[in-house]
């Protein structure tokens, strides 16, 4: 019982740790590097401390301390509670979303069985999808109540794309739980110990389809037109700041996390490397006595995960730099008259080949 | 006009970027219309994703490993501590020019405080030794100067030119901004570039 609960927290608050310390403040860095050095651009370099730069990460702590002396703002005819509780609406969701997804596999530790993921939920997917709808009302309560013409077009924005790409999302993943045969993430994981059973191999288009919509999902460009800074000032967070408009921003970069961590449990092979069993590293560790084997495969296991999300990340900011961003039209057609009809074709040839 | 400009690339010559020579005009396809490829995205998203991510690579390779020739593949010039040589053609602060003996050019004709199209210039002028005009007072108002170079381009001594100085030209309070003879003065020396290109171009006009 108290081991339970020890592992529990611990698992919780790595977990914690690692999306709000360590992912939260330092994407907001690597947005900026990244963007600047892949625009031939230095970035953001100037803020010190005893003249120590270090390549401008301390402008996250710079960030920090500006944001939580800032003024909260509510502009007049604003809906206090909704302005108020929007920001968490989306950042909840962000965060919780993670506690379903797999980081490691299954082991004994000390006669005690561990396995790495906070909540092993039967139906770990649904959550995941039912979570991160519940982004949607963020932005949309957001931009309503507001009491700001651009925001409120931000937030009729985001509820028309948002709804539009969970249909298309949940339709693309229906392939691979075809393959699978499974909602429980950790399952998934576990059936992927096999290289050419992973995701990508058995549903190439479902993977593209899906980070697609995942990042539609996350209003990123190049669907960011709910936040369109060159049509609507920011959309639906216009008249936010200090704190709430943190919470906003932070809500986006742990849903990058999220995201990532999705793609990598459905069809990177969540926490294997390739050709590599956990049975392997096992054996491969034996020289540490069964409790440092276990643990020296538990560190193997988080590495390899983490290591996958970062790659997806980077994939994410990528992307996020090189495309413009869409009309609004042509994101509403992308997704009803592309995305949707592909995700349809994609369960149809799945069946013809798995369900025979 | 096309010789005046090479001469001048050659003064100050382009540190930023692909060299001229290197740059090969590229074909525009006019019509919108997608070919099959392109309207799949995927493959023509992975070659812009190509190509920001070459950027990105050879960029933090320029960073680490400083190329030969220039001092990194980033040009962007860090303002305080580096600064860009300024090419003889730049007007920066108006300034007077002095003799060797520290006297000034200026012979007060005024030609320059009736062409300022600012009214930026205010001369009283005075004879020295019974023969020499000379400027007793020469007022330059830089919250009003407007970097025409009218001034340089009338005067018949070359006594005053636009220098390179960029720095310190705004103030807080206007009344510092007004400039007396002294601290205009400038040597010879200071300015032989500029009073070089100034021959050079205005030369070649025929009012």
């Amino acid at each position: 019982m108290l081991a339970d609960m020890i592992e529990s927290i611990a698992k919780i608050l790595f977990i914690f740790g690692m999306n709000i310390g360590f992912f939260a403040p330092v994407l907001g860095w690597v947005e900026r590097k990244q963007s600047a050095v892949m625009q031939d651009r230095i970035g953001a370099n100037r803020a010190d401390i005893f003249g120590f730069t270090v390549i401008g990460l301390f402008h996250s702590i710079a960030d920090a301390i500006k944001v939580l002396t800032k003024e909260d703002f509510i502009p007049t005819g604003a809906n206090k509670f909704f302005h108020t509780a929007a920001p968490f609406i989306s950042l909840v969701p962000a965060i919780v979303t993670f506690c379903v997804i797999p980081f490691g596999g299954r082991y004994t530790l000390f006669g005690h069985d561990v396995n790495l993921v906070i909540s092993d939920l039967d139906v770990g997917l649904l959550f995941i999808f039912a979570f991160s709808s519940l982004a949607t009302y963020g932005a949309v309560l957001g931009g309503w109540s507001s009491n700001n013409n651009w925001s409120l077009i931000g937030g009729l924005r985001a509820s028309a794309q948002m709804l539009s790409y969970e249909v298309a999302m949940g339709l693309t993943i229906i392939g691979v739980l075809m393959v699978y045969g499974s909602l429980k993430l950790t399952e998934i994981g576990v059936m992927q110990e096999n290289f050419f059973r992973w995701g990508i191999f058995m549903q190439p288009l479902g993977f593209v389809l899906f980070l697609t919509c995942a990042i539609a999902e996350n209003k990123r460009a190049p669907f960011d037109v709910p936040e369109a800074e060159s049509e609507i000032v920011a959309g639906y967070f216009t008249e936010y700041s200090g704190m709430k408009f943190v919470m906003f921003w932070m809500g986006e970069f742990l849903e990058i996390v999220t995201i990532s961590g999705i793609v990598t449990t459905l069809f990177f092979g969540a926490w294997h490397l390739p050709f590599i069993t956990d049975q392997m590293l096992l054996s491969f560790f034996q020289f540490a006595g069964s409790n440092g084997a276990s643990i020296l495969a538990m560190l193997v296991n988080i590495a390899t995960f983490f290591i996958k999300v970062i790659f997806f990340i980077w994939m994410q900011m990528t992307i996020r730099w090189t495309l413009p961003r869409f009309r609004y039209d042509q994101v509403m057609k992308l997704c009803w008259k592309m995305i949707l009809p592909l995700s349809l074709i994609n369960i149809f040839i799945t069946g013809l080949v798995f369900l025979r | 006009m096309n010789k005046m400009t090479d001469i001048d690339q050659k003064k100050c010559h382009p540190m930023v970027g692909v060299p001229i020579e290197k740059l090969r005009p590229k074909q525009v396809r006019k019509n919108l219309e997608l070919t099959l490829w392109e309207s799949l995205y995927i493959f023509e998203i992975i070659r812009g994703m190509y190509i920001t991510t070459r950027h990105f690579v050879l960029n933090m390779i320029g960073f680490v490993f400083k190329p030969k020739g220039q001092k990194r593949r980033i040009f962007t010039v860090y303002y305080p501590e580096e600064k860009v040589t300024i090419p003889a053609a730049y007007r920066g602060r108006p300034v007077l020019v002095t003799w060797k003996n520290g006297k000034e050019k200026c012979v007060a004709c005024g030609l320059c405080e009736k062409i300022c199209p600012a009214n930026a210039i205010m001369i009283v002028a005075e004879e020295r030794d019974g023969s020499d005009r000379y400027p007793s007072a020469y007022t330059l108002d830089m919250s009003r100067c407007v970097y025409c170079g009218y001034c340089e381009e009338v005067c018949p001594k070359e006594a005053i030119v636009m220098s390179a100085e960029y720095q310190g030209l705004a103030e807080r309070d206007r009344s510092k901004m007004i400039y007396s003879k002294e601290q205009l003065l400038r040597s010879e020396e200071s300015v032989k570039d500029r009073i070089e290109y100034i021959r050079r171009i205005y030369s070649k006009c025929s009012y």
